[in-house]
């Protein structure tokens, strides 16, 4: 974007694509160079961080965040953002719970899954065929969906009582791995694969880079937007199930603020908010790093109003070091170019 | 895009006088439904038309109104700032803890310099630094949380009571509420700064294209470091009001305020795009905003539904204009 100021001469512009895919891989790793000083130092400071136990409640809790994030990074990546990830997270956890009292859980997570897949298709819909803007449309979502999520369940909380293999989903292991990283690592890939690999993820890049162009190039603008809020809608009702296994007891009032989390681990990860590309490695680093941080807090005591002040400290830490790494590195390159 | 392209081009041809109308219909469209909807509420409902209720709406409507007025610039410049509902929970708390030492006049001028200063370091985060507006805005609220948290000890409510500064709050001008009157101020001086001032263009440019304005030899980080100032006022200045009306402060009184003031300036026509931007827009969308909450209570609708019907409208608001234009493209 804005890394290189000085504009280079013709005979530099073979060196400097080969620079720039250089920049590009040390921006996907950018926050995995911090991930590692964070567990590194968070390992030295506080005890008890590095132990079985704990990281496998941080991997749970980065996976459900990283899930969301995920599907949030294509809305970016198409200039797009989806407000209403919170309030379906909580709406499909409620329905995975109360339908695990009528049906099996399979049915149950199913019928979650289309929840979530419904409503985001909802959203691209508005955004697309009226030509809305994306931050109010999700934005009253965000609200109509909290609202429906109280009056199922009156206020109340909704506990899941039998079928308590649904637990599983949280607690189990395959291979000493806790299976909601499994399930972000199986997102992950599936993911990442449809944003490469795919005309679909090849269109909403080309969306959010230059919409005219991609107008112009014959792209149905309509169905990709429709089917990339689909998707968010089906990974935050993936979230929405996992929570739902981790604590085994949801109310209402559940995920808010879980949306910002959502873009935040996006943006963090490298996804520029205006559009053109997504990075996924860089959202599960991302979202991973939060939940190493929020960890370590809790595990030195760190009383919550700090806990606050941390977070807001190193987050912005964390990103004034990456812009001047990259900046370093685009320097570098550039003269050598 | 769409509007704009299709209500030029109705305007410039001179084609048909319908024509004419329905582009000054969809232009002012915002403000043609917020005073159908009043028509249709005070019609249907006696208490919804009684004064009281009226000055009621334009008293809530300024808390977000005035916020809106700057994210308005700061939107134009191509920005925006997530930090105010802390920023606004800061200058609550600080004007309880210095009010009762230091008396109204010096608190209120006290907690203005805070917020723009405040907007200055949000606008150095993301400018020198160069951090995206989304993260450091947000960084910076979870920080000013954090400090009001830390001043109150926890998320404790303080109260406060002068007899000058709860004026600010509950205090009539004629017919009209005090803080409501300060609104159409900040509105006022936010218009001259955007559309007759040197700065305003330079906003505009700057949200327009940031290259081709760097490019033009613009002070582009000066220009969007003083967008975060003037929002950072602003918000101060929601905050003593907000503050005056409540009596009191804690760190949470703005939760949400954030998207609210957000959700006034889209849904008032501005893109969050940048480069042009409409303030008579977002001055009529904290109206709209108000008068569908203050509705929801007076029509007796359950808490729960408000959140379906308040969302329901912000979408049916945007949709019909949607429609509108569409039916204004294809004739």
């Amino acid at each position: 974007m804005s890394n290189f100021r000085r504009l280079p001469s013709v005979r530099t512009i073979f060196e400097l694509s080969h620079a720039t895919r250089l920049v590009q891989v040390a921006e996907s790793l950018g926050v995995f160079v911090l991930l590692v000083i964070v567990v590194v130092g968070a390992s030295i400071l506080a005890p008890g961080f590095f132990t079985y136990t704990n990281l496998t409640n941080t991997l749970i809790t980065a996976s459900i965040t990283a899930v969301t994030g995920l599907g949030m990074t294509f809305a970016i990546a198409m200039g797009g953002f989806d407000l209403s990830v919170g309030s379906i997270q909580v709406l499909t956890a409620i329905v995975a719970a109360g339908l695990l009292s009528i049906v099996d859980p399979a049915l149950a997570i199913l019928g979650a899954l289309l929840t979530g897949l419904a409503i985001g298709l909802w959203n691209g819909i508005l955004i697309s065929k009226l030509r809305l803007p994306a931050f109010v449309v999700t934005f009253g979502m965000m609200s109509v969906v909290r609202g429906i999520a109280l009056l199922v369940t009156q206020g109340q909380s909704v506990m899941i009582t039998n079928h308590i293999e649904f637990g599983l989903l949280n607690n189990g292991k395959i291979f000493g791995l806790p299976v909601p990283f499994l399930i972000m690592i199986a997102v992950f890939i599936l993911l990442s694969l449809l944003l490469k690999h795919t005309p679909f993820g090849r269109h909403t890049c080309a969306i959010g880079g230059n919409r005219s162009a991609a107008v112009a190039s014959g792209i149905n603008i309509d169905r990709v937007t429709i089917s990339v809020f689909g998707l968010v809608g089906v990974t935050a009702a993936i979230s929405g199930v996992m929570l739902a296994s981790q604590l085994m007891i949801v109310d209402a009032t559940l995920g808010v603020g879980f949306e910002l989390q959502a873009i935040t681990v996006s943006v963090l990860g490298g996804t520029s908010l205006s559009g053109g590309h997504g990075n996924l490695v860089g959202t599960v680093f991302a979202a991973l790093l939060l939940a190493t941080i929020a960890s370590a807090l809790n595990i030195l005591k760190v009383i919550p109003f700090y806990q606050y002040l941390a977070l807001g400290v190193l987050l912005i830490f964390a990103l004034a070091i990456d812009t001047a790494r990259r900046a370093f590195i685009a320097k570098s390159l550039l003269s050598r170019a | 895009m769409n509007l704009r392209q299709a209500t030029s081009k109705g305007i410039g041809d001179h084609r048909s006088y319908g024509m004419a109308v329905i582009s000054f219909l969809t232009r002012y469209y915002i403000q043609f439904l917020l005073i159908l909807s009043v028509l249709i509420l005070g019609a249907l409902n006696p208490y919804f038309r009684s004064p009281a209720n009226l000055q009621n709406i334009l008293l809530q409507a300024s808390f977000a109104g005035i916020g809106a007025a700057g994210m308005t610039l700061l939107i134009v410049s191509g920005a925006f700032d997530l930090s105010v509902a802390g920023l606004l929970g800061l200058c609550g708390v600080m004007i309880c803890q210095l009010l009762p030492s230091l008396g109204t006049v010096l608190t209120i001028l006290i907690t203005l310099f805070l917020g723009v200063l405040l907007g200055l370091l949000n606008g150095l985060v993301v400018t020198k630094l160069r951090i995206p507006a989304f993260i450091a805005t947000l960084g910076m609220m979870n920080i000013y949380l954090a400090l009001a948290f830390i001043w109150t000890q926890g998320s404790r409510v303080i109260s406060v009571s002068a007899p000058g500064f709860d004026t600010l709050g509950t205090g009539m001008f004629g017919a009209l509420p005090v803080p409501f009157l300060v609104m159409i101020l900040t509105y006022l001086v936010c218009y001259g700064i955007l559309n007759g001032s040197i700065y305003g263009r330079c906003l505009r440019a700057v949200g327009s294209s940031e290259i081709a304005a760097r490019t033009a030899g613009l002070p582009v980080d000066l220009i969007r470091i003083l967008a975060f100032a003037i929002v950072g006022g602003c918000t101060a200045l929601a905050g003593v009001f907000l503050t005056a009306e409540l009596s009191s402060a804690s760190a949470i009184m703005a939760t949400g305020y954030e998207l609210t003031v957000i959700a006034v300036v889209v849904l008032g026509g501005t893109s969050l795009k940048g480069g042009e931007g409409t303030l008579s827009g977002s001055f009529t969308g904290a109206l709209f905003f108000a008068v569908i909450s203050t509705a929801l209570n007076i029509l007796n609708v359950g808490a729960y539904w408000q959140y379906v019907v308040t969302g329901v409208f912000l979408i049916t608001a945007l949709g019909v204009q949607a429609l509108r234009t569409y039916v204004l493209g294809a004739e």
